[in-house]
């Protein structure tokens, strides 16, 4: 996880206009592809209610554990099968990339906006701003993720909001220390000491003409950082800390599968491919991106 | 890459090569891990399934759960508040010492006085009772004397193990922790913490409780505990033959299990009773009418039997039909949507009632389907799925009672009813989750705690279960059976409705 | 220069193991949920006894005057009792920790492994089949959920072809005296190829899948790091002198170009020393994240603040040798 922040942090800003930037991206046929399913997964979420061919929370015990549609005893309106309650698992997993990407998108933007304006702070004002800053992430970085979130989830109970709550308030870190880093650098270039020079106000520097120009690094991080959140989301539902039931999520919906692996490999397998297929997708985009807006690493 | 694939299949190949082994063995693949291996010092029912293998009580119960005695020779009650028991000759720990009434003496003040285990005193200290004093009164009887009468004190002595008082002195305050020195049919070889427990033959084993044939030495050399947490695992462990008894089969599995040839299902009426507690203090369920609406909207029958499979029997009061002073006459709720709704509308919801079901994660599944059949009936329940500690401190007595309702159970090792009436229908008590109180049912279960004729006491529990069955302070659910998956090479045993995997008497093929 | 920069290093590690400590100890303090009553899961016992307990567990303390003995006591190595099991925390932890030891490294040697001659590969073959390849598996690599990922495997090999065993560290047949407690290691320093075998088998689904993300990652930067070596001035010059291209290749420029892998595999031995519990929860291995999950359910107060700490230390020290790598191995960096 610090080698994917590491790994793309460049060493200057990059001054390539941006719509150069999604010319490249869109050249790439893979990351476009990729693109496009994330797009489908979007509005997939959105239009859950119309895509669903059943009510995802519906139980029919008489359904319980109805093998695929291809499968000896399956039907073809429910195609990928039902779970151990009797609900069609095809709407679930329509009804869970809602949460899925509820949580990932809700999750990165906040973090990435205490983050980038805690690590603006910290880089630009040094002192002991900074120390406070880089303690805490020190701090927070001692902790094994998914342990402080578990803590959190027990501390804070269940529930949509505690999770992202959960989650964001380690998640900060990543972009935090990325801008950190840009900062630290640019400060010492020459747009930032002429600022200075005319006396331009401290917020204004940093606001008006650091933050413009490390933005780049700070997007491609968020991307990245979207998969991983996904999946720290789908491994706290796994973990039976995530949203409550019966509310669908794909983490949930694996372990609850995971019961019946022996005979019913459809309940969990499914939802786990849901969950790679958006992950891989974001990642493979997010690459793209990372290649279009910083040249730099495309080799 | 091919070079590692090809490394990959050779070690699989090797790994199904069987690792030699030589004795007549059983392996029992189980939940979870022993916390600690000092009988006196835990409050866990698992840690004490596997530990009963390495050590003895006093007492003991035979499948069908009644009290006979395996330490001690004989008891009688000498008057309310005494108890003398007269030990075993010839019995040996492990070490080869002779076991002695001083050990009894001492393993029982370790049990109850302040701060003897290390400063600290044992969890164990109630399951006792009120004990006064233990003493030796010659060398091979044993005199409890209780602060006040007990009646339950046979029923509870096979929880408690005996300990050598040398060893453990020797071993000191960590000792019993990690090694054993029992008089049980097995002695400990290794413990691999996580797991599993290792475990062979006591040879000069004294043969175990007299009324339990066969009396004599274990019929199996060693005896394995392996921990296998995950369900599908403990289950495809069985199927491969990895191991010959596993508990907490998944209903779900037994079709597979009976199917397979070399294993069977086995089943037990569990003692623990399931209902969903409805907090009686306030709106809606402090109107009998609705409390009855909820009984009446959900349909047990069907989620026993689709999703439990027909492993559990449906209660319509708190006890297991196998209890002590278990009410057969007790009505049942039936199943009536329009009735339920009815009732509703006459107690001032004629447009339903939205509540909360609160649960933990494992009852995920039977929740959901209670949820579905009460909001059909218009009792909207929105379920909550919250961790154990959450729960138990949102539903304690003396908080601030706001849940509505709560799918819970309550279990009854001893399937005596002081054990389960007590803590979860007299008022204030610790496990009172409807926070009901009704009078005359707490002056019932008083006079029954000290009544020692047990026909008047059976009377006594029997008329508070009339009572709580008309007054429903719970939905009434079921008492689910223990399953058990087991190899078809094992004989000899038999599952026991305190969940204990005893292994003195099986043998394997 | 490195002993400086160890009691540098040293003198940072107390605020932030002070700070952990605060951070769980007032979670812990804002958690619903009381270990007492989860212990007796709400069966009928004597206040006294209640009571009795809460004080041996020192429950009936102020939380501030707990925090300090916890600290007094932490500063001379004594983590208290495991509330549930009831012996010392440091034994516990000690029990589960070589498991885990195992399995995390197990999983860094598969992520080594595989990354270094693959990101190699990649970056000599640049843009060409097997560069592809690899790029499309560290993709894939970085994009498995781990739980279900694991749950295939054992779904394929120990359920379907029953090749591999479904869960534990070793077949309990195999007695092997503890020397180093990494089964795999033991049993052949005790002289025990079939036990080898055998705990070989019950450690490659949990480490394979725990290997994964982190050899994904480590492809990634070998391959970097690879062709940054390639284009410099010294290896151009090397090829000018006319040493064979493999031996520039795998002599040379692998030497220079494994210090950001090293450097940034050990950084990430920290987080997958903290983060394999799903791993351990789904192939039921005995290791301590499992426990420590267990712990914060039971609200197993003592352990969890070991742990945590625990984990904080070798977060801190493994940064630290990640460092002491980049440096040792890279004569440019100074500390």
């Amino acid at each position: 996880m610090n080698a994917a922040a590491l790994s793309v942090a460049p060493e200057k800003p990059t001054r390539s206009p941006t719509w150069e930037s999604l010319r490249r991206f869109v050249a790439d046929r893979f990351s476009l592809l990729a693109a496009i399913v994330v797009a489908l997964f979007i509005l997939m979420a959105i239009f859950a209610p119309w895509l669903a061919p059943h009510d995802p929370d519906e139980n029919d015990l008489l359904r319980r554990l109805q093998p695929a549609a291809w499968m000896e005893g399956g039907e073809w309106s429910y195609l990928l099968g039902c779970d151990g309650l009797g609900r069609d698992i095809l709407s679930r997993i329509i009804y869970g990339a809602r949460v899925s990407i509820a949580i990932g998108v809700v999750v990165v933007l906040i973090a990435t906006a205490v983050g980038t304006a805690l690590g603006l702070a910290a880089g630009y004002m040094r002192g002991w701003v900074d120390i406070l800053v880089s303690r805490v992430i020190d701090i927070l970085l001692g902790f094994p993720y998914l342990i402080f979130a578990i803590a959190l989830m027990a501390m804070m109970g269940p529930g949509l909001e505690n999770i992202i709550l959960a989650l964001v308030y380690k998640e900060w870190v990543v972009p935090a220390r990325v801008v950190r880093g840009e900062v630290l650098a640019a400060r010492e270039m020459e747009y930032v000491e002429a600022a200075r020079a005319v006396g331009a106000p401290r917020l204004h520097i940093m606001v008006r003409e650091i933050l413009p120009n490390i933005l780049s690094p700070v997007i491609v991080v968020s991307t990245i950082r979207m998969a991983h959140v996904i999946i720290l989301e789908a491994s706290l539902s796994f973990l039976g800390l995530g949203v409550q039931p019966p509310t669908a999520s794909w983490g949930s919906m694996v372990a609850d599968g995971r019961a019946f692996i022996l005979d019913a490999w459809w309940a969990s397998t499914f939802p786990g491919i849901a969950i790679l297929l958006l992950v891989l997708s974001i990642n493979v985009a997010s690459q793209g991106l990372r290649d279009a807006f910083d040249p730099k690493f495309s080799d | 890459m091919l070079r590692k694939a090809l490394s990959i299949t050779v070690l699989a190949l090797a790994a199904a090569l069987p690792v030699s082994g030589t004795a007549t063995e059983l392996r029992v693949g189980f939940t979870t891990d022993a916390l600690t291996l000092d009988p006196g010092n835990h409050r866990n029912r698992d840690t004490e399934t596997i530990i009963r293998n390495l050590y003895d009580g006093l007492l003991t119960r035979n499948s069908k759960m009644n009290i006979v005695p395996e330490l001690a020779e004989s008891w009688k009650q000498v008057d309310p508040v005494t108890y003398d028991f007269t030990l075993r000759s010839g019995v040996t720990f492990h070490d080869g010492s002779l076991m002695t009434a001083d050990d009894v003496v001492f393993t029982f003040q370790r049990l109850t006085l302040e701060g003897a285990l290390d400063g600290k005193t044992s969890p164990r200290k109630d399951l006792v009772g009120p004990v006064k004093s233990i003493t030796k009164v010659d060398d091979r009887t044993v005199r409890f004397t209780l602060k006040e009468p007990w009646p339950i004190l046979p029923a509870m002595l096979p929880v408690q193990e005996v300990v050598s008082k040398a060893f453990t002195e020797k071993a000191g305050p960590q000792g019993l922790a990690t090694q054993a020195n029992g008089t049980g049919p097995f002695k400990l070889v290794e413990w691999r913490k996580g797991d599993t427990v290792i475990m062979e033959r006591h040879d000069s084993y004294y043969g175990g409780a007299t009324d339990i044939p066969p009396v004599g030495k274990a019929c199996v050399e060693r005896v394995i505990f392996r921990v296998i947490p995950e369900n599908a695992s403990r289950v495809a462990a069985l199927l491969a033959g990895e191991v010959d008894i596993i508990n907490e089969l998944p209903p779900y599995d037994m079709k597979k299990v009976e199917a397979n040839g070399k294993t069977r299902v086995m089943k037990v009426n569990g003692t623990r009773t399931f209902f969903v507690a409805l907090n009686t203090s306030k709106k809606p369920f402090d109107d009998l009418r609705v409390r009855k609406a909820a009984n009446m909207a959900v349909d047990r029958a069907l989620i026993i039997d689709r999703v439990l499979l027909g492993t559990a029997v449906p209660l319509n009061g708190v006890m297991s039909p196998d209890a002590f002073g278990f009410n057969s006459d007790l009505p049942a709720y039936q199943f009536d949507v329009a009735a339920a709704k009815k009732l509703l509308a006459e107690a001032g919801y004629p447009d339903g009632v939205d509540v909360t079901l609160d649960a933990e994660g494992p009852f995920k599944d039977v929740v959901g389907a209670i949820a579905g059949m009460l909001s059909k009936a218009g009792i909207r329940a929105k379920v909550n799925i919250s961790e154990t500690s959450t729960l138990q401190a949102k539903w304690a007595p003396a908080g601030e009672k706001t849940g509505d309702m709560m799918f819970t159970s309550w279990g009854n090792g001893s399937l005596d009813p002081s054990d389960i009436f007590v803590p979860t229908l007299r008022t204030g008590g610790r496990g009172n989750r409807a926070f009901y109180s009704n009078k005359e049912v707490d002056a019932l279960l008083d006079s029954a705690d000290v009544e020692l004729d047990q026909t008047k006491r059976a009377n006594l529990y029997k008329k508070a279960q009339t009572i709580v069955n008309g007054e429903a302070p719970w939905i009434f659910m079921w008492l689910p059976q223990d399953i058990y998956g087991v190899s078809k090479r094992v004989s000899g045993w038999e599952p026991s409705a305190d969940s204990r995997i005893n292994l003195h008497d099986v043998c394997v093929k | 220069m490195n002993v400086l920069a160890l009691v540098g290093r040293t003198a940072q590690l107390l605020p932030v193991l002070l700070g952990v400590s605060v951070i769980v100890f007032v979670m812990m303090a804002l958690t619903p949920g009381d270990p007492v009553e989860v212990m007796l899961s709400g069966q009928q016992v004597p206040p006294e006894q209640v009571q009795a307990m809460r004080h041996d567990m020192g429950l009936d303390r102020p939380p501030l005057e707990r925090f300090a003995v916890f600290l007094g006591n932490a500063l001379t190595g004594d983590f208290g009792l495991s509330f549930f099991h009831r012996r010392p925390v440091t034994d516990v932890i000690a029990e589960r920790l070589p498991a885990t030891i195992e399995l995390t490294l197990a999983a860094l040697l598969i992520a080594l492994a595989v990354s270094i001659p693959l990101g190699v590969l990649a970056a000599v073959h640049k843009n060409r089949f097997i560069d592809r390849l690899a790029a499309i598996g560290s993709l894939f690599g970085i994009s498995l959920p781990g739980f279900w990922f694991g749950i295939i495997m054992i779904m394929i090999f120990a359920v379907h072809m029953q090749v591999l065993p479904v869960s534990g560290r070793m077949d309990y047949a195999c007695e092997v005296a503890p020397i180093t407690r990494l089964m795999t290691i033991d049993s052949l320093l005790r002289g025990r190829p079939d036990c080898f075998s055998n705990a070989l088998s019950h450690i490659i689904l949990p480490a394979l899948t725990l290997a994964l993300p982190m050899a994904a990652v480590l492809t990634r930067v070998q391959r970097a790091a690879m062709l940054e070596v390639l284009r410099s001035d010294y290896i151009v010059f090397a090829h000018a002198k006319g040493i064979s291209r493999r031996r520039v290749l795998w002599r040379h420029a692998l030497k220079n170009a494994l210090v950001p892998t090293v450097t940034v595999a050990a950084m990430e031995t920290g987080s997958l020393l903290g983060g394999n519990m799903v791993v351990e929860t789904v192939f039921g291995w005995p290791g301590l994240g499992r426990l420590v999950v267990e712990s914060i359910f039971v609200r197993n107060y003592p352990l969890i603040q070991a742990a945590v700490l625990f984990y904080a230390v070798t977060y801190v020290l493994l940064n630290f040798v990640a460092d002491l790598l980049y440096t040792m191995l890279n004569p440019r960096v100074r500390l």
